[in-house]
């Protein structure tokens, strides 16, 4: 079914894959055989990123692309189907990174990787969006899990997509949604980590079909690309009579075969990928297990992007599954350092958004802005600065591989020895804060002198909740 | 103000002792503080105890320092634990004069005690790294080695002429001297290739530019200038004493190519000693990394900034130079036991001060200095020791 849409402006998009990938020859060289059909390597998150960690580099990509700011914000609509924490309501801790404000309307979607669809719908519906009113955000998200030796899994990727909806100059031209009652097409039982499929092959693809003809009914599919749910890089082709498309137009909005299987983030990817290639007229068809649809075709003409997909760094088989945990112990037993989460709470103006403090006696800057003055050892109330992420590696070490504290244990596992130092990050109007962070080198050094700038990204987790915090890049290096 | 002086001091073995408890450990320390007081020495006298501990391990976290000193009977006498990571026991040494120069007590016990081995790697990773500033440092995944590597970072970008190399011989040095030790925790000798060959641990540190972690125990006992002579007639008298504070994080820091408390510490101690560093004959610092006794020698005035390196080159802190350092073997070779380490050093000076310390003897040393930093620079106190008699004549 479709239905007229208000023709709500697109404003920017923005989009963010992890740099690390695996290619199916090496799984396939692994276990002897790859499963993921048109899949030629899949993204995999580093053990320091999740769906919020990529959320946020999207969404940032999205913000900055069309000249916006956290405080633009208005509507926050966040899609994933595999969240961080299976319960908490994340939107507050990615409004928190992105600088929105508090008053801030937001939704989660998740349950199927057609959420990115109705994440999409969602924020039309609650629009219009305008400068004046505020910007909506849609961010969708996602890293699939499966069994090691299933399709699935093999065909997993990684990544996120950000659509900023305001003024224009793109439009939402049309959308529909459909579901028909398909049980058994991919599905995640409850409790479980790994994602699913009876896969029986013809009634996955009638599933596929049925779902998405009904969502594209009425729209005018005349389109320079079509970007379709992608679990693997074969589904999307067998759509192509329902969505009245070729498959050239689906493979111009397609990211499975570089990215893998991106999930509730699959579409929205493959629509800022092919606007990144110039496309001005794009349809959006997701798709979920169970099974449902969403269709939009989106007007991008003029529409800004910032994307950043490209993999730079191949993973062997073994490296893969450290960084996703299957041959790692976890935290050792012992404890660790023990900071509560409110006295982390505390600090999250710090942690996610670098408030620093400017002494109002010597003019000194302080991180965290508390207790007396680094510098004249005043004890003031310091103005508050933010910090805008830029900075220069004062001190470094490199923590070599079984060296971590037992926090670190598992990232270190995962993702072998990390750099730990002391930046000292500009101030806003002159001056630096020193701050100790991980540096993140993309697998390169790091020295004295380097400059930084800094990104979001899980810092540890303990008791259950993940910790999220800054941590410095390298520029020459960074994602 | 009276004078305080150290009448007797001694120290375990420092090492791995899993057959050993704090007490025991308490008590062996004691047992040789006791024993080499020249006139003899009764536990009665103690008029007051302060035992430095971190609590490694959780063992007995609470009251420590109650726990040792009524186990060697020194029942009833008032005792209090201090804590100050790895400074705990020179910070213990420092009250104990404060105590004497207040005219509070006429005999003080300062001593201290630490058990780091036995407990499962987990653990120990935990209690590894709990003097760094916890809240930023330790949880952006900077370990204790980590901290001090990142100050030889900032030391190596700064001194264009100062190497790994260099770092790599102060551990050949220490090991050299420690190997002359029979308390050493690790008294073999090592070869700079050995030494340079070594697994990094945090880059550019490796594993020789890292002190071990110990168990042991350590006491020094201090007596007014009312009673010292019921001791010795020969007394090690505490010239002077100093200790300062900084910001427990390095990156809090105005300079991480230095340890300021350490300055400060020095300065108060030379101060209150009438003396400066040259006219020290030899000195205990604190080596936990191996830049850590490049930083202390120039801290200390020993040479000026960025010159540490040249000294290490031209032998002069060595044991036959002309201003030995940790001619113990130093926490590299000797060991680290956290909270016994200060008055390690303090039994150290005493030993070579009565002409005690046997291959590794300083020869005619009369003025020492003893460095205990805490952390990474947290806390810092020095005192500097000498032969009465010897420096009077």
């Amino acid at each position: 079914m479709s239905r007229d849409s208000d023709g709500p402006g697109v404003a920017a998009l923005g989009a963010y894959a992890p740099r690390r990938y695996v290619t199916g020859e090496t799984v396939e060289a692994a276990l002897g055989q790859f499963a993921a059909s048109g899949v030629e390597r899949t993204a995999v998150p580093e053990a320091d990123e999740d769906t919020l960690t990529m959320a946020v580099e999207a969404a940032r990509r999205a913000l900055a692309a069309g000249g916006y700011e956290g405080d633009d914000l208005a509507y926050l609509a966040f899609a994933t189907t595999t969240p961080p924490m299976e319960e908490a309501d994340l939107t507050a801790r990615l409004a928190s990174v992105l600088g929105a404000p508090a008053t801030l309307d937001t939704r989660t979607l998740t349950g199927s990787t057609r959420a990115g669809g109705q994440a999409l719908d969602a924020a039309v519906d609650a629009g219009p969006w305008a400068e004046e009113r505020g910007v909506g955000l849609v961010v969708a998200s996602d890293a699939p899990r499966g069994a090691p030796d299933s399709a699935v899994e093999q065909a997993a990727g990684a990544g996120a997509a950000a659509v900023v909806l305001g003024d224009g100059p793109g439009r939402v031209e049309g959308r529909g949604s459909h579901v028909e009652s398909y049980p058994g097409t991919r599905f995640r039982p409850a409790g479980a980590a790994e994602t699913d499929g009876l896969d029986v092959t013809s009634y996955d693809r009638q599933a596929f079909s049925a779902a998405l003809s009904g969502a594209v009914e009425g729209l005018d599919t005349e389109v320079d690309a079509a970007a379709v749910q992608s679990p693997d890089g074969k589904l999307p082709y067998r759509a192509t009579g329902a969505l009245g498309v070729d498959a050239e137009t689906i493979a111009a909005g397609s990211t499975v075969e570089e990215l893998g299987d991106t999930g509730a983030a699959s579409t929205l990817l493959g629509a800022a990928s092919a606007r990144a290639e110039g496309a001005e007229r794009v349809l959006v068809a997701a798709f979920g297990g169970g099974a449902g649809a969403n269709a939009f075709t989106l007007d991008l003409a003029g529409v800004p992007v910032e994307a950043t997909l490209d993999g730079d760094i191949e993973l062997s088989y073994a490296a893969y599954l450290r960084r996703r945990g299957e041959i790692t112990g976890g935290e050792p037993e012992g404890g660790g350092a023990y900071v509560s989460v409110p006295s982390w709470q505390r600090t999250t103006p710090q942690r996610h958004r670098l408030v620093a403090g400017r002494c109002p006696e010597c003019g000194a800057l302080n991180f965290p802005p508390e207790g007396a003055c680094n510098d004249c050892t005043a004890r003031v109330d310091y103005n508050r600065v933010e910090l805008p992420g830029t900075g220069t590696v004062e001190a470094t070490t490199t923590i070599s591989q079984g060296g971590a504290p037992p926090e670190f244990v598992e990232q270190q596992a995962r993702s072998g020895p990390f750099v730990a130092a002391v930046v000292a990050l500009d101030g806003p109007d002159g001056g630096a804060a020193s701050i100790p962070t991980q540096v993140l080198t993309g697998g390169g050094d790091v020295a004295v002198g380097d400059p930084v700038e800094t990104t979001v990204r899980r810092v540890y987790e303990q008791e259950g909740v993940v910790r999220y915090g800054f941590k410095a890049q390298v520029c020459d290096a960074k994602r | 103000m009276r004078d305080a002086y150290v009448i007797g001091a001694g120290q375990t073995d420092f090492g791995a002792m899993p057959e050993e408890s704090y007490r025991s450990l308490f008590e062996t320390a004691y047992e040789s503080a006791v024993d080499s007081v020249p006139d003899g020495f009764d536990g009665a006298a103690v008029d007051e105890a302060v035992v430095g501990n971190l609590g490694v391990g959780g063992r007995q976290l609470g009251l420590p320092g109650p726990a040792v000193t009524e186990h060697i009977g020194l029942h009833g006498v008032p005792c209090a634990r201090v804590e100050n990571a790895c400074a705990a026991s020179g910070y213990a040494v420092r009250q104990a004069v404060q105590a004497v120069r207040s005219g509070m007590a006429d005999v003080v016990l300062a001593g201290g005690v630490e058990v780091f081995v036995g407990m499962s790697s987990g653990v120990t990773k935990y209690w590894l790294g709990v003097s760094g500033e916890t809240e930023w440092e330790r949880l952006t995944g900077t370990t204790f080695a980590g901290v001090y590597a990142q100050m030889a970072s900032a030391y190596l970008d700064r001194y264009a002429d100062a190497t790994t190399e260099h770092l790599s011989m102060a551990a050949v040095k220490n090991h050299e001297s420690g190997a002359k030790n029979p308390h050493a925790h690790l008294g073999f000798e090592c070869s700079m290739d050995q030494a340079v060959g070594a697994p990094v641990v945090a880059d550019p540190l490796n594993l020789y530019h890292c002190c071990p972690t110990s168990d042991g125990a350590s006491v020094a006992l201090v007596a007014s200038e009312d009673v010292v002579g019921e001791y010795t007639d020969d007394p090690v008298r505490i010239a002077g004493v100093g200790a300062a504070s900084d910001r427990v994080g390095l990156f809090q820091r105005d300079d991480y190519t230095a340890v300021e408390a350490s300055t400060r510490a020095g300065e108060a101690a030379y101060e209150m000693a009438g003396v400066g560093p040259e006219a020290v004959d030899f000195a205990e610092v604190h080596d936990c990394f191996a830049i850590a006794e490049l930083l202390a020698y120039e801290d200390l005035g020993f040479c000026g900034r960025g010159e540490a390196p040249r000294l290490l080159e031209e032998g002069e802190t060595a044991l036959d130079g002309g201003l030995p350092v940790n001619a113990s073997g130093g926490l590299k070779s000797k060991g680290h036991p956290i909270g016994a380490t200060g008055a390690g050093q303090v039994a150290e000076a005493f030993t070579q001060l009565t002409g005690q310390a046997g291959e590794r003897q300083v020869e005619g040393a009369t003025r020492g200095l003893t460095h205990n930093v805490g952390g990474s620079g947290g806390a810092a106190v020095v005192h500097v020791f000498e032969r009465e008699e010897e420096v009077a004549r």
